[in-house]
């Protein structure tokens, strides 16, 4: 009997603790947002500014992939987060399983500033929940070292055999399948199951020259020159060619990968009034100006845009012409053909 | 007076191994029993898995995905493992048979690495072992080598990284054991005329035993289930039991599959823990009177 004593009393603590628990954790009224984002992707002291200025204090944490995101934002079925950041296709998602709520957009006094060929896409028609925060286009890097300029210009170049063991692919499933289907002709959106499995058996064999797969460090992999080329964002290259003067960038003539990333507030947001200033706050020509020139990615923020100095406001890297932008197809939505996709990429991961 | 004191430690006794109960009941036993369960249900379409019992998931580890990730990451831990103890075992035994005075500063020397996160220790590896890295900048300015070996994104890398980061948990518990050591069963062996390799075999090792095991499983189950030493330096081209596990939960939202797979990772601390008791029974049971009585 002795020794059941200390489990009841574990038992009892456990009783008496569990029923304030909530109580306590609701009491203070705080003046905060909180908000979930990729990692690298806004100064810190753009947050500490707004938090001087408006008293609200910004908690913020990062996240690596849009997967590992949305898996704990269902998880915490919509609450706790106030303003999340995922791209195209995952604002659908959210949006389907109404994690995410409608946004008033007459309190985002803001969002005129945005560029209007980027609003009102088909993730997100009328943008009703979603304010685009940064954009870009995944295309090529690859060290002039190693390779002649001239030499890639397709994804297909990747499969050229003096490159193996030389690349780093994107670890992010849409991306690598979405560059695979280019390869090939399709769209990345393809649910063709033939489709789906040509670009597979592309990626089988792409993977015999991978050297690394990543999705948050490709750039100093190239930096240090482990690899002579992979796919990348613009923004990351920019950033990567500030330290090594070598590489250099292409935009493959299948078109590259555009993506857009937005803020949404979740459908349990507890913040929702700090959550507006906020995002308003990031909408400031000045605020994202500073976000741009930090991290290198593209803004959708015409006003922001034209605050830049005249060398970056004409980079084509930075700001694709018209042609880039129009080839080039957003990855949406597949619904159950991302099983075919799953099924194949572990196959592809799991291959020795 | 006595009886005040005793029944004061009595109640001492009650709450400190109910604060334990407590804690190992909520953090350890109910995720793992959570966990178990949700490997016996069904794959959610919009949920993470829905109610309804199958044994599909134990079925898929048959197959020849998981076999083959499993068996890699087997391999790899039993190696760095073998590896650890190998290394692990003769440092130990000088540092039990150090000056009673250097000995704290040596075991703080191994313990300070404990103090920095493991993962940027790992970070901390691509400088040295990356194509710009020390080794080979060494390499280089020697005229060892012509190019920049390629040492990150191999299985090497993770094998050394492993062996690296894992190597204090074998070292301490191997300490514990020989610290522990009587040094004239030793003696009594050689006054005996038992050469030295013998006095190893016979006394030394046996009694250290309990140690031996103990270190082996803190670093074999670490390095089964480990996922970011693999995805930091072995470029995740070759997929370890921890990457499938995590991105059965992260990237394939089938959290009855991962469940399924980690249950293994359980399976094994089961096993072994079972081999400790044997071993360190075993150990007990074996030893002479005089040490018995010292353990009691």
């Amino acid at each position: 009997m002795t020794a059941f004593r200390p489990v009841l009393f574990a038992l009892a603590l456990l009783l008496f603790c569990g029923s304030p628990l909530p109580v306590l954790a609701a009491s203070p009224e705080t003046k905060e947002v909180v908000v979930y984002n990729w990692s690298e992707y806004i100064p810190q002291d753009v947050l500490d500014d707004f938090t001087k200025e408006t008293g609200i204090k910004v908690v913020y944490s990062t996240f690596e992939s849009n997967e590992a995101m949305y898996a704990k934002v269902k998880l915490l079925r919509g609450r706790d987060y106030d303003v999340v950041v995922p791209s195209t296709y995952f604002v659908e998602l959210l949006r389907e399983e109404k994690l995410i709520q409608p946004l008033d957009l007459s309190r985002i006094s803001n969002f005129s500033n945005l560029d209007p060929s980027l609003l009102n896409q088909d993730y997100d028609p009328g943008n009703a929940y979603s304010i685009p925060y940064m954009c870009g286009i995944m295309g090529l890097a690859y060290n002039t070292k190693y390779i002649k300029p001239g030499t890639l210009t397709s994804w297909k170049d990747l499969l050229n055999p003096e490159l193996k063991g030389k690349i780093i692919l994107t670890d992010d499933l849409r991306d690598a399948f979405g560059l695979a289907l280019l390869a090939q002709g399709h769209s990345v959106n393809s649910v063709d199951p033939a489709e789906i499995r040509q670009a597979s058996e592309f990626l089988t064999r792409l993977k015999a020259s991978v050297r690394v797969f990543d999705v948050t460090a490709i750039k100093q992999a190239l930096i240090s020159e482990e690899v002579w080329t992979g796919p990348i964002w613009n923004g990351d290259y920019l950033v990567a060619r500030e330290e090594n003067p070598d590489l250099a960038f292409l935009f493959p003539k299948e078109g590259g990968i555009p993506w857009v990333d937005s803020f949404v507030l979740t459908s349990g947001a507890a913040n929702v009034e700090n959550a507006y200033a906020f995002i308003n706050y990031m909408l400031r020509p000045e605020v994202a100006l500073r976000c741009m020139e930090e991290f290198k990615y593209t803004s959708p923020n015409l006003a922001a845009v034209n605050l830049l100095p005249p060398d970056l406001r004409q980079n084509p890297i930075l700001l694709p012409g018209p042609e880039e932008r129009t080839q080039a197809e957003y990855i949406g939505s597949i619904g159950k053909a991302l099983d075919v996709y799953e099924k194949y990429w572990e196959q592809i991961k799991t291959l020795r | 007076m006595a009886t005040n004191h005793s029944s004061r430690d009595s109640l001492f006794r009650t709450f400190s191994i109910a604060g334990s109960w407590l804690w190992l009941g909520l953090f350890a036993l109910l995720p793992t029993v959570v966990l178990l369960l949700v490997a016996f249900l069904d794959r959610g379409e919009v949920g993470f898995f829905i109610p309804s019992l199958t044994l599909d998931n134990f079925r898929e580890l048959f197959g020849p995905v998981f076999l083959s990730v499993l068996g890699d990451s087997l391999r790899l831990a039993l190696l760095s493992t073998l590896v650890c103890l190998l290394v692990a075992y003769p440092f130990a035994y000088a540092l039990a048979k150090a000056n009673p005075r250097r000995r704290p500063w040596l075991l703080l020397l191994v313990i300070i690495p404990f103090w920095t996160n493991s993962l940027i220790r790992t970070y901390a590896l691509i400088l040295m072992i990356g194509a710009q890295g020390m080794v080979n900048k060494l390499g280089l300015a020697l005229g060892l080598i012509d190019v920049p070996l390629e040492i990150l994104y191999t299985d090497f890398a993770v094998f050394a990284g492993m062996t690296y980061t894992f190597l204090p948990f074998m070292i301490l518990p191997l300490y514990a054991s020989m610290e522990k050591l009587d040094p004239s069963l030793a003696d009594a062996a050689k006054d005996l005329g038992a050469g030295a390799l013998r006095t190893f075999w016979h006394i030394t090792l046996p009694l250290t035993l309990p140690g031996v095991v103990a270190g082996c499983i803190l670093v074999f189950l670490p390095s089964l289930g480990c996922f970011y030493i693999p995805e930091i330096l072995g470029g995740a081209t070759n997929m370890l039991l921890g990457t499938f596990i995590k991105n059965q939960f992260l990237v394939a939202k089938n959290w009855p599959l991962g469940a399924a797979s980690s249950s293994v990772l359980t399976l094994f601390l089961v096993l072994l823990a079972v081999l400790y008791r044997f071993t360190s029974r075993r150990v007990a049971a074996n030893m002479p009177l005089r040490a018995s009585r010292n353990e009691e």
